[in-house]
């Protein structure tokens, strides 16, 4: 007795209003979405790129600038310096070569010749130096002595470049700093945009549900007798539509003299009976019958059909039980309660279709019209 | 004994004239010597590689801006890559390297035609004074800044011996 509804029609909702919901719904996911991906990108950025560079200022071991140049070659002057000094022999002259020419080697760099003044003298007095050591024409204690004016230029550039690098840190941690609140900041930001584009896309949600389940009610209301809350003509369409492969059995009930009924006893009385009826009908037919209003006084069942006799024995039940409710009606102009005529009909509505089933049980129930009313009659299809 | 004796003495024996020679060259033999091999290590395998004969190999001629002398400097040298397979039979996946002023570092990732390894610089032979006598480089440097030397950190001169690491 309930028609049921093909939700998923209108779940799919093919309205103008329902195409351009998901549209908008997707929207705010996707920005929701967006704003998580944005915050991840921008961890991902910090980790892979900010991380790094700040290594590269503070971590300065193991490589080319790990150790000023300036230092190293400060070291192989002094290392020269201290071999010099101690009387040398050939291979020791030969290191002190060698050291200073490492020392060259460190010394002569473009940074320190453009800040350092003492640089290109400095260069100067090694190429000397080495020089007279090749030729052993001066004494290497003086040598050793003539190395402490580039040693100094050396510390005075180790100093300068400490300065600059300190400058250099400060800088950075202070671009460090205005960074890392910037940082926070945004992705505070960002992770509020991804909440309240989330927010939007679950109210979004909310909202289409509520709206489909309020569709969904209309439908259901547009399906139904709002007198006797059974399903109306069209359900019973949509029903036969849902069982084409099924053996159904269709039965048209109408009530007789129904027009005098309501002239006599008036039209709330007629409501009355007919929710009376609907009430008897579905006690007399089987529990998997569906029950439906087609007009004023005619109901259509819906009911799963065996055989044309299973059928037959059904509208007997329903012949009989009207009759012994003893339904009032003193309109009648042979009795006096109410009756009813019955017409049916067995199909498959894939075979023979809902039109042809209809025609066959309204001719079972002119058939019984004609023949005095109070009565039931099945016409089988061919 | 002051200078003019000395020159006295000089001039008049032949003898002491060769024995000062031999003199000479006798202390400047160990400076010559020094920075003319490279050393390659491969396992147990040691092989010491003429600096000269590198020089005579280097068929790469460029062009680049080097940051730490501030100007353009004409290169001579070879791909490193193809050094690496020249010598070793593949391009190890480190290297550890040791230069003549003691600096050591282990790099990896030299399967990578940028790198060049240079011999000779405005046509002059690259001494230790030049921070040579064999030095890598990079040929092309990309975005970086020439004017930051921590961009090219990763420089390594003065190489002295080189060894393969996996």
């Amino acid at each position: 007795m309930k028609p049921t509804l093909d939700s998923s029609r209108d779940i799919d909702g093919k309205g103008p209003a329902s195409s351009k919901r998901p549209v908008r719904y997707i929207k705010w996911l996707s920005l929701s979405l967006m704003s998580f991906m944005a915050l991840m990108v921008l961890i991902i950025y910090e980790a892979r790129w900010v991380l790094p560079e700040i290594q590269t200022y503070f971590s300065q071991s193991g490589n080319l600038t790990g150790q000023q140049l300036a230092t190293r070659s400060r070291h192989y002057l002094q290392d020269a310096q201290a071999r010099l000094l101690d009387i040398p022999g050939p291979e020791e002259r030969a290191a002190a070569i060698t050291d200073i020419e490492l020392a060259y080697g460190l010394f002569d760099v473009d940074v320190y010749h453009q800040h350092y003044d003492c640089t290109s003298p400095s260069l100067s007095v090694l190429d000397e130096t080495v020089t007279a050591l090749e030729n052993n024409n001066v004494l290497p204690v003086i040598l050793a002595r003539e190395l402490l004016d580039p040693i100094a230029c050396l510390t005075r550039i180790e100093m300068g470049q400490l300065d600059l690098r300190g400058e250099a840190i400060n800088s950075f941690s202070d671009r460090t700093r205005w960074h890392n609140q910037v940082l926070i900041y945004t992705s505070l930001l960002i992770f509020a945009f991804g909440l309240l584009f989330w927010w939007l896309h679950d109210r979004q949600l909310r909202r289409t549900e509520k709206a489909t389940q309020e569709t969904l009610r209309w439908m259901e209301r547009a399906m139904r007798d709002p007198l006797t809350g059974i399903g109306n003509r069209s359900a019973l369409h949509q029903d036969v539509m849902q069982q084409e492969q099924q053996s159904l059995g269709l039965v048209l009930v109408d009530i007789d003299f129904f027009k005098q009924y309501n002239d006599t006893m008036g039209h709330p009385a007629g409501d009355a009976l007919l929710r009376h009826l609907v009430l008897l009908i579905a006690d007399a037919l089987p529990e998997e019958a569906t029950l439906y209003r087609l007009g004023g006084d005619e109901f259509a069942a819906l009911l799963p059909c065996k055989d044309v006799d299973a059928l037959g024995r059904y509208c007997q039940q329903l012949h009989l039980q009207v009759q012994q409710s003893a339904f009032s009606h003193a309109a009648h102009p042979n009795k006096k309660q109410v009756t009813l005529s019955i017409g049916a009909t067995c199909f498959i509505p894939s075979r023979v279709g809902f039109p042809r089933a209809y025609e066959a049980a309204d001719k079972a129930l002119y058939q019984v019209k004609t023949a005095g009313r109070d009565d039931w009659h099945i016409i089988a299809i061919a | 004994m002051d200078a003019a004796v000395f020159k006295r003495c000089l001039r008049r024996s032949p003898l002491a004239q060769w024995a000062l020679g031999a003199g000479i060259a006798a202390l400047l033999m160990p400076v010559a010597s020094v920075a003319q091999t490279l050393r390659l290590i491969d396992g147990d395998m040691v092989k010491e590689v003429d600096v000269e004969q590198l020089r005579q190999s280097s068929d790469s001629h460029f062009q680049v801006f080097d940051p730490y002398q501030g100007e353009n400097v004409a290169m001579q040298g070879m791909p490193f890559a193809e050094f690496l397979a020249r010598h070793f039979g593949r391009v190890p996946d480190k290297l550890r390297f040791t230069a003549w002023d003691g600096y050591e570092v282990t790099l990896g990732g030299w399967d990578d035609p940028n790198w060049y390894l240079v011999t000779i610089e405005n046509d002059k032979p690259l001494t230790l004074r030049s921070r040579g006598p064999v030095r890598l480089v990079e040929r092309e440097y990309g975005d970086r800044d020439v004017n930051s030397l921590r961009e090219f950190n990763d420089w390594i001169w003065m190489i002295r011996s080189i060894e393969a690491r996996g």
